[in-house]
């Protein structure tokens, strides 16, 4: 039982690490704009299958590393992370009984409220300027959703997560 | 085995904690740049590891080039080589002119400030900033507000330094201001980033200044944070607008900041360098060579 707990944590923090990468990977420019917010996908998924285990805390700390590693504002996308993995913990029995499409639909809501809410804080400190291209993560994070969340699911149930 | 109601502190309460400690991060971001620099030390090897696919399709295409090109690209360099030793000809004979001159005037001579090459490193950065990584940090005695050049002109200059990597924040930031002046007739201006990579904006230029499109802006030295004389933009467009009490100058900076890969950390005169002995030798040599060719 011990084994399989320490096992299973081990499959969730290297999901997380291989977000982490995806995150910062050197890709074209033009995929760049558009580029998901992975991390935060693979935390909504853990999120929402364990929320005993991987919660709000947890979202605060990669938000802290991911804020660490892009360089940007300290706190930034720690706030954000929290805030928005507190939604999926309150409705993850919801969540869970809602067809993929629907998921996705959240899902696409909340990464909307995501980038707002940094872009916000972006513009609070640093007068950043608006562009709709910013969006273009909402999109793909949304179209992406169902696959993560279908190869994590493979993933939970062959090395028995929980 | 999952409980039906939560155990321990709710919800609420973690949420709560997670909004105070971002709060704090936010606010007191300016004095927690120690605790991030050593975050970032201690997750640098992420960025490494974030690097090797980049790296790896680098080296696939270095592997594949023929023969013909490896050829063709070495006439080329040999080519260039051979212009540069000219011109370096004429510049030490210039330097060594400037020197007796300045040494009859009295004024203190320019030394030659130690340089490092570094690399671009590939990985993605925050969307907000125009920010590149570079593969030298701390350890190598990178410093904050340390001036990076490439072989056209100013780069930007380091604004976040871990042990293994620094973070370079590019002339184009709308944050970044280069104070410049014109080479023509030495009248100094500031030059502001704009967010595009390819245009800087010069600020609060009066309309009686003699400026022309084509004029070529270099640092003025002045502010103490760009060493003075190093090539910055070109001026490209003049907008005398009567509604405005300044002129709209816009400029394209002469180092290709889109397309930056190798570049040049300086370490300006009268800055007291922590480890002068960790240079890489190759780059010493290189220093030297300049002096006494």
């Amino acid at each position: 039982m011990m084994l399989q707990n320490t096992r299973g944590g081990l499959v969730v923090w290297f999901s997380m690490l291989l977000g982490l990468l995806f995150q910062l990977m050197p890709v074209p420019e033009v995929v760049d704009a558009s580029r998901p917010d992975w991390l935060l996908l693979i935390m909504i998924y853990w999120a929402m299958a364990l929320p005993h285990r991987y919660n709000i805390l947890t979202a605060w700390v990669l938000g802290t590393v991911l804020d660490v590693l892009l360089g940007s504002y300290l706190g930034i996308r720690s706030l954000t992370f929290s805030l928005v993995i507190y939604v999926i913990v309150l409705n993850y029995q919801k969540l869970r009984n809602f067809s993929i499409w629907q998921q996705a639909l959240i899902i696409a809501f909340l990464l909307l409220l995501y980038h707002l809410l940094i872009y916000w804080m972006q513009f609070v400190i640093f007068r950043s300027e608006f562009q709709v291209q910013q969006l273009l993560p909402v999109l793909s994070g949304t179209v992406i959703w169902p696959w993560i969340y279908w190869l994590l699911r493979r993933l939970r149930r062959r090395y028995k997560v929980k | 085995m999952k409980p039906i109601f939560v155990r321990g502190v709710s919800n609420q309460f973690r949420l709560t904690l997670a909004v105070i400690l971002s709060v704090i991060l936010m606010l007191a971001n300016d004095r927690l740049e120690p605790v991030r620099q050593s975050l970032a030390s201690l997750l640098s090897p992420i960025q490494y590891l974030a690097n090797v696919p980049g790296q790896l399709l680098d080296w696939s295409s270095e592997a594949v080039a023929t023969r013909d090109m490896l050829r063709k690209q070495n006439q080329a360099l040999l080519r260039q080589q051979l212009l540069m030793s000219e011109r370096l000809q004429r510049y030490e004979h210039l330097r060594q002119e400037n020197e007796r001159l300045r040494a009859l005037l009295g004024s203190p001579v320019h030394m030659d400030s130690r340089k490092m090459v570094t690399e671009v490193m590939e990985v993605a950065s925050d969307p907000f900033h125009q920010y590149v990584v570079i593969n030298h940090g701390a350890h190598d005695g990178v410093f904050v507000g340390q001036p990076v050049v490439d072989a056209q002109g100013i780069v930007g200059q380091v604004v976040q330094v871990s042990e293994l990597t620094a973070r370079v924040l590019l002339l184009s930031d709308p944050e970044q201001g280069v104070p410049v002046r014109i080479t023509r007739n030495d009248v100094r201006l500031i030059a502001n980033g704009t967010g595009e990579v390819d245009e800087i904006e010069v600020r609060y230029v009066p309309k009686s200044t003699d400026i022309k499109v084509g004029d070529l802006l270099v640092t003025s030295g002045l502010g103490n944070r760009f060493p003075e004389g190093y090539p910055v933009a070109r001026v490209i467009s003049i907008t005398n607008d009567d509604g405005q009490s300044y002129l709209k100058v816009m400029a394209q900076p002469m180092a290709a900041l889109d397309r930056i890969r190798y570049l040049l950390l300086i370490w300006p005169e009268q800055q007291p360098t922590p480890t002068t002995d960790s240079s890489p030798p190759e780059v010493k040599d290189a220093t030297n060579q300049g002096e006494t060719p």
